[in-house]
């Protein structure tokens, strides 16, 4: 049957036309069968381009539109949106990726990265020639949501949560809520104790009955999706079963433990990391001691686990820890009388008002001196002394060394190790080993796992405000789809045709999703899909000898049409 | 109760949107006002953003349209807060001032015949003055709403746009409107102010035409770009030796603005590479103090500018010079040396700071709406609350509160909306 179809080809500002020849590529799929209408546009997805297209759609009477453009992560809801206003199924709808897998993969190579585009948009023609309208189901979704990790982040997501109207359970490893931040002295900027955030928090949650808190418990199992998850938890000696329609992870993150040797760590006694140096400026009164030792005088060796070479895993900057340095190094001027102390940065990163901060250490007479990766500070112990030498940048290279009677090692974050959770819920790890969120800016508490959002630490280092920012925004976001009460579930589902079923059980092993079931069929036995459980990955459709399985919105009609517009030329 | 909408969003920015969006996802219906013809704050001016470089429009846009789009969010531009008063049954009373378009906004169909008919040209601001634009004007290509609006300061009157215009939508009758509103709640969303370095005479911008602003050169390599290429003002030439002024306007008490702004590393390095990648043979050479790249992905993406050739000088720079050749040389405290050197440069490029765009105090009528030390909207519980300001009721997302990128914005909003949506569960 002769279909309509309106192909767009994006520009992207320049990020496709630049290397992408537009006019080259119009002209290639101009006669191809179906296209009724076909245009260029600066910005597929600015408003005014999204009116025009349902504006089309309207006019022309489309039966499909196709739009080269991006990644389908980025503007397939976009565009199955603009179909639908225009009074089309979401499901006519065909995103090509010119940008991502054309112009910005082959941007040393125009012409290919043109002949490549040309053959993606009519493979996209091809496959919304044969596409057909897909109706999602919609299925009731629980306004629960499970918060794993109660420490300053999971507490406030699940008080969040319970004041938005969702029941919540939140669950703790460990015996004690609080994290990291119950250990904490004051706090910047405000002054607040560690242990007073936490018992604010932990009295607002006992406040809330829609809070259900349990330590020492671990999640164990999880079945379902979005909206309906089934699972168990391990609380104590119990298992206990729950229903739940979404998870916010907020596991936290694990202090940089240094090697043996790094900075004469654990070789020098008086060799400390931050957290340890906290710990003691607490437990000190009248005068610093440490081992014995008065402590006047401090170097603090800054970015230790943090933005390492080649030799190192880390390399990103963990954000928190200048701050948190100097604020330590003021805490300790402040409680203590002459003190000295001397900070051996890689460059001070107090951003925005923590600038402050910096300010205030600076006029209290700390010094700082500055050294670069490849030149790091040397420490020696001569006797009973122990000398920090370095070069400083700070006074064009002069090797200046120093005694210190303490060393402090100021430690960044490392991503907790959590493998368990991670296989459960399959959460997404990036390239630092934090876990991932779609989008950095579109969408960044949402991993590709639906219903598993992300919040805190456990994502990249931030301070606890923006612990605080990010577990808030994980809550409004879960709590936003399940308010609803329903969840429309994306019909890219496989389908049975039990008439050339065969029961060879090839399907069953290909899934992953435990979404193929038997069923009886005219008196045998069938696959079937179980339709909650089914993901549309498509793995169980290549393995079928008989073609009985086909995926709703790649059909084999749809695939091989695309393998031959590709294989065309 | 009842009252005309649940929460009154003020400024439509990336903030505003995201707040807005999430309480309108949840059923709130939301009323959002922007003082400017569009939506979409600065964000919807940028090129590229770090450090992922995706084009800022490409990330932008779907926010933006959906805002307009929402079911449960009403939209006003052109509209500012005049008084807000609150009253004793915790109910906001809202007076907001609708400033004419002088265009009738349903039937403008954004077509631009009566751009071309202008015959009055002026400096176009949403080009950061780079280039002209005419006294009726659609704001910028991706605008929403993308209609025309006349700038009936520098409109001659001619009437030749009404004659043009095919659907007759111009409209020199408008009036300033006053519109009344009760809301149970408002979040304030009114971001940031751009630092202005004429505040520091001794780089020379306003004097020297080849000293621009970052904001400028973000004009320049955006895809809506102005030139579509870069150029220097002076000749149109294309520069060949960039130097950029990290902390033009922060750091600095000499100009009142000690801390520090959090985005202008990361936007200059991320300017170094896409000029690395526009003009191949340009030299840019970055002047800084410390480089604060922080964030997920920020080092390495400050690593890549490195590895790609973009030369970072440690040194805080005196002050700039021009030549006759409008060339401009750079005397600078060389840290590496620890010498004071100069540089010739033919393009500088001020990496200008945030500012705290405090104005919006001043319409809360009956209640203060504290600021802290850096005039930013005041956060009484931080740490533990940051939504909250000091009017219960009233609440605070984005660069209203502090300089920030465009995720820490976008998560900062999102617990604005959470804070917000408590808030009104509870007063229901």
């Amino acid at each position: 049957m002769k279909k309509k179809i309106g192909v767009y080809i994006c520009h992207c500002g320049g990020n496709i036309s630049d290397y992408v020849d537009i006019q080259k590529v119009k002209d290639a799929v101009k006669d191809e069968a179906n296209v009724y209408l076909l245009k260029n546009t600066m910005f597929a997805c600015s408003d005014s381009s999204q009116k025009e297209m349902v504006e089309d759609i309207q006019t022309g009477q489309l039966d499909a539109i196709v739009v080269a453009s991006c990644s389908p992560k980025l503007h397939v809801p976009t565009f199955r949106a603009v179909a639908e206003r225009g009074g089309l199924n979401p499901y006519n709808y065909v995103q090509v990726n010119i940008r991502e897998q054309s112009s910005w993969a082959h941007s040393d190579n125009k012409m290919g990265a043109t002949e490549k585009a040309i053959l993606l948009v009519k493979a996209g023609i091809a496959r919304a020639s044969e596409s057909e309208a897909l109706i999602p189901m919609k299925i009731p979704a629980t306004n629960a949501v499970a918060v794993i990790g109660a420490g300053v982040g999971g507490m406030r997501s699940a008080i969040a949560l319970a004041d938005m109207g969702s029941e919540v359970y939140l669950i703790e490893k460990e015996e004690m809520v609080g994290g990291h931040t119950a250990d904490m002295e004051a706090l910047f900027p405000t002054g607040i104790r560690g242990k007073e955030l936490v018992g604010n928090l932990s009295s607002e949650i006992r406040k809330r009955g829609n809070i259900k808190l349990f330590t020492h418990a671990e999640l164990i199992e999880k079945k379902g999706g979005i909206g309906n998850f089934d699972i168990k938890v391990r609380v104590g000696e119990e298992t206990l079963p729950l229903h739940i329609g979404a998870f916010v992870v907020n596991t936290g993150f694990d202090s940089y433990e240094p090697k043996k040797g790094e900075y004469r760590y654990g070789e020098l006694e008086n060799v400390i990391t931050l957290p340890a140096f906290k710990k003691l400026i607490d437990t000190s009164e009248g005068e610093l001691v440490y081992q014995g030792r008065t402590i006047k005088k401090i170097a603090y060796i800054y970015c230790v686990g943090s933005r390492q070479d080649q030799m190192g895993d880390n390399k990103y900057c963990s954000r928190y820890c200048c701050t948190a340095a100097i604020h330590s190094s003021l805490e300790v001027k402040r409680k203590f009388r002459n003190i000295t102390n001397l900070h051996f940065n890689r460059g001070i990163r107090a951003y925005g008002k923590q600038e402050l901060l910096y300010n205030e250490s600076s006029t209290n007479g700390d010094i700082y001196l500055q050294f670069a990766l490849d030149s790091i500070p040397q420490i020696e112990q001569k006797g009973n002394k122990t000398i920090v030498k370095v070069k400083d940048i700070l006074t064009a290279g002069k090797i200046v060394s120093t005694e210190a009677d303490l060393v402090v090692l100021v430690t960044g974050m490392v991503p907790r190790r959590n493998d368990d959770l991670v296989s459960l819920l399959k959460i997404p790890i990036g390239r630092d080993h934090f876990f991932n969120e779609i989008h950095m800016k579109l969408r960044p508490v949402e991993t590709v796992i639906d219903g598993v959002f992300i919040a805190g630490t456990c994502q990249a280092p931030k301070n606890i405000l923006e612990t605080i920012n990010s577990s808030m925004a994980a809550a409004a976001k879960a709590n936003s789809i399940l308010t609803k009460g329903e969840i429309s579930l994306d019909p890219t589902l496989a389908m049975v045709n039990p008439a050339a079923c065969i029961l060879c059980d090839k399907c069953f092993s290909a899934c992953v999703f435990d979404a193929i079931a038997e069923t009886e069929y005219e008196g045998r036995n069938v696959a079937k899909i179980i339709e909650s459980n089914c993901k549309g990955c498509g793995m169980c459709t290549p393995v079928c000898p008989t073609d009985a399985i086909e995926l709703a919105g790649f059909t084999n009609a749809q695939v091989e049409g695309m393998i031959d517009a590709l294989s065309e030329s | 109760m009842n009252t005309d909408y649940d929460v009154l969003v003020i400024g439509a920015g990336i903030a505003g949107e995201e707040s807005a969006l999430k309480l309108a996802d949840m059923g709130f219906r939301v009323l959002v006002i922007e003082k400017e013809p569009s939506i979409g704050g600065k964000m919807i001016l940028l090129s590229k953003v770090f450090p992922t470089l995706d084009c800022a429009a490409c990330i932008t846009t779907p926010k933006v349209s959906e805002t307009a789009r929402h079911p449960n969010i009403t939209l006003l531009t052109l509209t500012e807060a005049e008084s807000i008063v609150k009253e004793n049954n915790e109910l906001f009373s809202v007076s907001l001032k609708k400033h004419p378009r002088y265009v009738n906004e349903q039937d403008c169909t954004g077509c631009q015949e009566c751009e071309r008919a202008c015959p009055a040209i002026v400096e176009d601001q949403f080009q950061f003055n780079l280039v002209a634009r005419k006294a009726v004007y659609i704001p910028f290509s991706i605008a929403n709403p993308r209609i025309a609006l006349i700038d009936i300061e520098n409109c001659m009157l001619c009437g030749l746009c009404e004659q043009k215009c095919p659907s007759g939508c111009i409209d020199f009758t408008q009036k300033e409107e006053i519109i009344k509103v009760k809301v149970k709640a408002v979040i304030v969303a009114t971001g940031f102010k751009l630092f202005d370095p004429t505040l520091i005479p001794r780089y020379g911008y306003g004097r020297f035409k080849n000293v621009i602003t970052s904001m400028q050169m973000e004009r320049e390599l955006a895809p809506t770009r102005p030139f579509n290429n870069v150029l220097r003002p002076s000749d149109g030439k294309t520069p060949g030796n960039i130097a950029y002024i990290f902390c033009t306007g922060s750091r600095d008490q000499t100009c009142g603005n000690a801390i520090c702004s959090q985005v202008c590393c990361m936007y200059s390095t991320k300017q170094a590479q896409l000029l690395m990648g526009a003009l191949p043979m340009a030299d840019i050479t970055l002047y800084y103090i410390n480089i604060r790249a922080f964030g997920k992905g920020f080092d390495e993406f400050y690593m890549q500018a490195k590895d790609m050739g973009a030369n970072y000088v440690k040194g805080k720079v005196a002050s700039v010079t021009e030549k006759e050749n409008g060339n401009l040389v750079l005397r600078y405290e060389d840290i590496a040396t620890g010498k004071v050197s100069e540089q010739e440069h033919d393009l500088v490029v001020l990496s200008v700071g945030l500012l705290a765009n405090p104005a919006i105090v001043d319409v809360f009528k009956n209640e203060t709406l504290e600021t802290d030390t850096s005039h930013y909207i005041h956060q009484p519980d931080l740490l533990q609350n940051p939504a909250l300001t000091s009017i219960k009721g009233v609440f605070v997302a984005g660069t209203a509160t502090a300089p920030m990128d465009i995720p820490d914005t976008i998560l900062s909003a999102g617990a604005a909306a959470a804070e917000t949506s408590g808030y009104l569960k509870l007063q229901s």
